[in-house]
């Protein structure tokens, strides 16, 4: 309580400083052109835009702001590391979101300084509507922040970071003395990273120089509640409550502060969102923004995209066998040998085959089918079905999961060794790996080598595409040869996503595509069509 | 089955109050997070507390929002003395308690018995000031959530109380087999259907922390499931002595509560203000610190190469400090008593573990041919290997103290700590399949021992009247000064808290 108590008033500070240099330049004549509204070319938004723009202006901007953050957000559904983000994102931001280096021309710094506090107050208001839209929008407006913060100059953080007002402490030099090899084992890691991102390629860096670099630095204490990812990762040193953060690590403080006011800030947004629907020619703007950033999702079973798999029931969903990417190959062998998955394998399955099209009657009869080999119908009944039919949305809180994809896939606690859950690519022994493979047809040439490598390298959804596109050579062959539909080489990145593009292309060989049958080859491309 | 209401009325309302019907009664609800607690536990567990329920049970619960009230009223005469299924005393069956699926094999202490507990011995007005942090009522009390769990294996959420004698009537009346505390919220949870659903979120909750022998099923040999016995619990008191350091020298937390969570695990509550305010991104992130094991990109199943990320030296001090303690018990207790690696279908777990193929071909290769190798020699084959194949891919010792992390580092049910919403059995509640009390222990004093802990028939024998003569009143003094120490604090603390208020605000 107490904390958010201070925390409001220290914001409500901000404002009143920052409003009356504000009112001081409008006496001064006008702030039309003023760069004193935007000191840095990071910001916290802070405050609210106060003046008027075009309607035409109000939607480009948040257009190409959107484009942005919908590139970020399929940068990290494709798991690119931040660096391989940077890349992508540098030729992005140039291109829709500049912000330049202040050396240029002061009018144009202005202009597009404002085009970046408004475009952002904007989608604040198109995606503060629901919870799933603002998490979200904070993630990606979160990593954007990222992006743009490690762009600035050293000079240019220290700037924005002392304007930003926060609880640090500085060490004293008795406690870095004192928990000088602590604090060297911490930070080891990310100084040496540092140290060589900074000097030629090749360079060793030894443990001394670590030491002299720490040497050097200040460390700041704050209480751990501030920097929960510092904390996670295990990557900063923690005394009596606690965290020394050393000033190379300051970025994720600052970050993790950011997003944090994010999310407060859109929980109000949206409770001052009614007084907005008088304007109507700015809702139907917004609701056209949040639109197009939903349909990035997967569409699961049962609507009309997927219909014409509703041909899949419990008594012939093992024919699909060949179709499904091997995590769910694993299960479903799982489920026939034992004729019982532990609770993870059973989600997984579960979500998957509702997003193949196994209605909610015919999954129950599925695993009926299979759990009664192994025990009562009654006690299926009594501990099972609720389950199932909870997946469904029909129980409990009644919500309509989604299938999950490989990064909720990968999130979920790895698989113990009666269980079959999990991705065969990061959790099997390379042996197992290999017998599973053979089951696929791929046996003894080159390529398995590639799938085991991908996967020892820690690059399991790339060794899952490369699965795929062994299996299905002949049919991508043809398709391409026959330049007959559309096919999607990028990255399988969800199961259902791997079936769908299977079962795509047999259809494509087969002749039987019809004609809303595009649709079929997944999410990525309804992101690459926003 | 019987149809729902029928079964477990009471727990409603205290006392009939038919001018606020909707804000007393309410169906009981099926919490989805409490659902999947059961189920992530799997079905080793015991049954009767699993949620599921047949198609008449579903029904009832989830539609019972219209019509409830008419049914409960009528009922309640009928149901204010629920029939008594088992009369017959516990046996002193624990260490019995093996580990089957069904229930009806099972030992569960009786509804008399539970009701002689509820009335005579829990210690009501303790946990009451534990939750409530000062003598007159408070929100923190007043507006915490308790969950009723019933032996049709029903489960009642949201439940409130205004003072501890509402508390203690209404446990007393609705004899659940046992019950659960939740979160703080911002309104009294059984006013809940007042508000919109999203005034109820949770506020503050003491930050808990759950281990469980059934994650150390890779590793034990001794036991399985849900029996334990001495060697097993080893582990958990690594465990305790691992994560009890953490918490107060790493996070400055002060008032740690252990406890017996009644089978094969304990519970950890950590009282704290700071801790109790936490929001879940923070939550898991300090679990996430403690989970050295779970860390994304670790890969339990088959311990390889790419673990070696979070073992990357120089150690962080929380994983040195770790090493330090389980390096001195491995050989005790994992490699002499439990002997993993003896038998074949275990053996593999070790070879497999060793990040070099040439080593582990050459190890399965050996162990295959030479039968009932000790785990101990095993340990040192890997040496001997190591030495006349030249392995140079990875270090040895490295990869040893790794082992030995693997082994035998705290398995933290991370989801439990997480949750704002997650409720956790309360101490000195009753184990419904063992009949043991969850009683708080001070691991500092000395090593428990969960054999020895109070069971319901082992209380009643001592003396049937009164708890002071029983071997259950060391813990509750035990929990009396806990309690008396957390609420001091929170009265010095709070005093400074409204101060510091009053001057932002004036």
């Amino acid at each position: 309580m107490f904390r958010k108590v201070k925390r409001k008033t220290d914001g409500r500070r901000n404002f009143d400083d920052r409003d009356t240099s504000f009112d001081t330049s409008v006496g001064a004549g006008g702030f039309h052109d003023d760069l004193a509204q935007y000191p840095h070319r990071l910001s916290f938004y802070k405050l609210p835009p106060m003046e008027e723009v075009t309607l035409e202006e109000f939607e480009t901007w948040a257009i190409d702001r959107l484009k942005v953050l919908l590139e970020i957000e399929s940068c990290s559904a494709r798991s690119m590391t931040f660096k391989e983000t940077e890349q992508v994102m540098e030729k992005m931001l140039a291109k829709y979101l500049p912000l330049n280096v202040p050396s240029k021309e002061s009018s144009s710094l202005y202009q597009e300084r404002k085009k970046d506090h408004y475009s952002h107050f904007i989608l604040r208001l198109a995606f503060c509507r629901s919870e799933e839209l603002r998490r979200r929008f904070v993630k990606a407006e979160t990593t954007l922040f990222k992006l743009r913060y490690n762009m600035l100059s050293m000079t240019e953080q220290r700037n924005f970071v002392n304007s930003l007002d926060l609880p640090w402490v500085a060490a004293t030099e008795e406690e870095k003395t004192k928990f000088e090899s602590q604090l060297y084992a911490c930070s080891y890691s990310s100084v040496r990273a540092l140290l060589r991102a900074g000097s030629a390629s090749g360079v060793k860096i030894t443990d001394d120089q670590v030491r002299q670099y720490l040497k050097h630095q200040t460390f700041y204490k704050l209480p751990f509640e501030y920097v929960p990812d510092l904390l996670a990762m295990r990557t900063a040193f923690l005394h009596q409550g606690y965290v020394y953060v050393g000033q190379f690590q300051q970025s994720s403080l600052i970050i993790s502060e950011y997003s944090k006011f994010l999310k407060e800030q859109l929980d109000l947004t949206v409770r001052g969102l009614p007084g907005l629907d008088e304007d109507d020619r700015l809702v139907p703007v917004l609701n056209n923004l949040s639109k197009g950033y939903i349909s990035a999702e997967y569409n699961d079973g049962g609507n009309s995209s997927n219909g014409e798999d509703s041909e899949v029931n419990s008594e012939n969903v093992n024919t699909f066998l060949s179709d499904m990417p091997l995590c769910m190959q694993r299960l479903m062998e799982g489920v026939s040998v034992n004729h019982h998955l532990k609770y993870g394998g059973r989600q997984q399955l579960a979500f998957f085959l509702k997003g193949i099209g196994l209605s909610a009657d015919e999954a129950l009869k599925f695993w009926r089918n299979q759990f009664t080999k192994s025990m009562s119908a009654e006690r299926f009944n009594k501990d099972y079905k609720y389950n199932f039919r909870h997946n469904y949305g029909l129980e409990g809180g009644r919500i309509n999961y989604k299938p999950w994809d490989c990064k909720t896939i990968m999130n979920k606690p790895n698989p113990t060794k009666s269980e079959y859950h999990g991705c065969p690519y990061r959790d099997l022994h390379r042996d197992e790996l290999l017998v599973m493979l053979g089951k696929l047809g791929l046996e003894g040439n080159r390529s398995t080598d590639d799938v085991l490598d991908l996967s020892n390298r820690g690059e399991y959804q790339a060794a899952c595409t490369k699965v795929f596109e062994l299996v299905n050579r002949d049919n991508i062959d043809y398709a391409l040869k026959t330049k007959s539909g559309n096919v999607d080489q990028s990255s399988i990145v969800h199961p259902n996503q791997y079936f769908d593009r299977s079962r795509y292309l047999k259809k494509l060989r087969e002749g039987t595509v019809g004609k809303g049958a595009e649709s079929q080859s997944g999410e990525s491309q309804s992101i690459a069509t926003q | 089955m019987p149809s729902f209401e029928e079964s477990d009325p009471a727990p409603i309302s205290p006392s009939p109050a038919p001018e606020l019907p909707s804000s007393q009664v309410h169906p009981a609800t099926v919490s989805p997070t409490k659902h999947q607690k059961e189920n992530d536990q799997d079905d080793d567990d015991f049954i009767p507390e699993n949620k599921t329920k047949d198609d008449d049970g579903d029904q009832k619960m989830i539609f019972d929002d219209d019509n409830e009230e008419p049914e409960l009223k009528s009922s309640t005469s009928e149901i204010e003395k629920p029939s008594i299924i088992q009369q017959s005393k516990p046996s002193s069956s624990k260490s019995s308690s093996s580990t089957t699926t069904t229930t009806s094999t099972k030992y569960k202490p009786s509804s008399a018995d539970m009701k002689h507990y509820y009335e005579r011995y829990l210690p009501f007005k303790s946990i009451f000031l534990w939750l409530n942090h000062s003598p007159a009522p408070q929100t923190d009390f007043t507006m915490r959530e308790f969950a009723f769990e019933y032996k049709s294996g029903a489960y009642h959420r949201y439940n409130s109380f205004s003072n501890v004698s509402e508390f203690k009537s209404t446990v007393l009346k609705a004899e659940p087999t046992r019950f659960e505390i939740g979160a703080v919220y911002p309104i009294e949870p059984k006013l809940r259907k007042q508000v919109s659903k999203n005034v109820m979120k949770p506020q503050m909750k003491e930050f808990v922390l759950d281990i469980d022998l059934t994650d150390y099923d890779d590793i034990r040999t001794c036991c399985s499931g849900t029996s334990i016995c001495e060697k097993c619990w080893k582990f958990i008191n690594i465990a305790i002595e691992i994560i009890d350091v953490a918490l107060k020298n790493d996070f400055g937390f002060k008032h740690l509560l252990w406890v017996f969570s009644g089978r094969r695990g304990c519970h950890c509550w950590i009282s704290d203000y700071r801790a109790r305010v936490m929001d879940e991104n923070i939550r898991r992130s300090v679990i996430e610190y403690l989970d050295v094991l779970h860390v994304k990109g670790s890969k339990k199943s088959n311990g390889g190469v790419a673990s070696l990320n979070m073992f990357r030296k120089p150690y962080h001090p929380h994983i040195e400090r770790s090493l330090e303690v389980l390096k001195d018990q491995f050989i005790d207790v994992v490699i002499r008593e439990q002997d993993p690696w003896r038998h074949e279908d275990r053996y593999e777990d070790l070879a497999r573990a060793v990040p070099d193929y040439r080593l582990t071909n050459a190890l399965m290769k050996y162990w295959k041919t030479t039968t009932d190798r000790s785990s101990a020699d095993k340990w040192l084959d890997v040496d001997k290997y190591y030495q006349n194949l030249k392995i140079q891919s990875f270090d040895l010792q490295d990869w040893k103290k790794e082992m030995i992390f693997k082994t035998m580092y705290p398995r933290l049910d991370v989801e439990v700590s997480r949750q704002m919403i997650h409720l956790l059995k309360s101490p000195f509640c009753v184990h419904p399949g063992t009949g043991n009390v969850c009683i708080p222990f001070d691991p500092s004093k000395e090593k428990f021992n969960p054999l020895t802990a109070p069971n319901l028939q082992t209380l009643f024998n001592e003396d049937e009247e009164h708890v002071e003569n029983t071997s259950l009143q060391p813990s509750i003094d035990l929990f009396n000064k806990y309690v008396r120490e957390l609420m001091k604090e929170e009265l010095s603390k709070k005093r400074t808290r409204d101060e510091s208020k009053e001057n932002l605000e004036f």
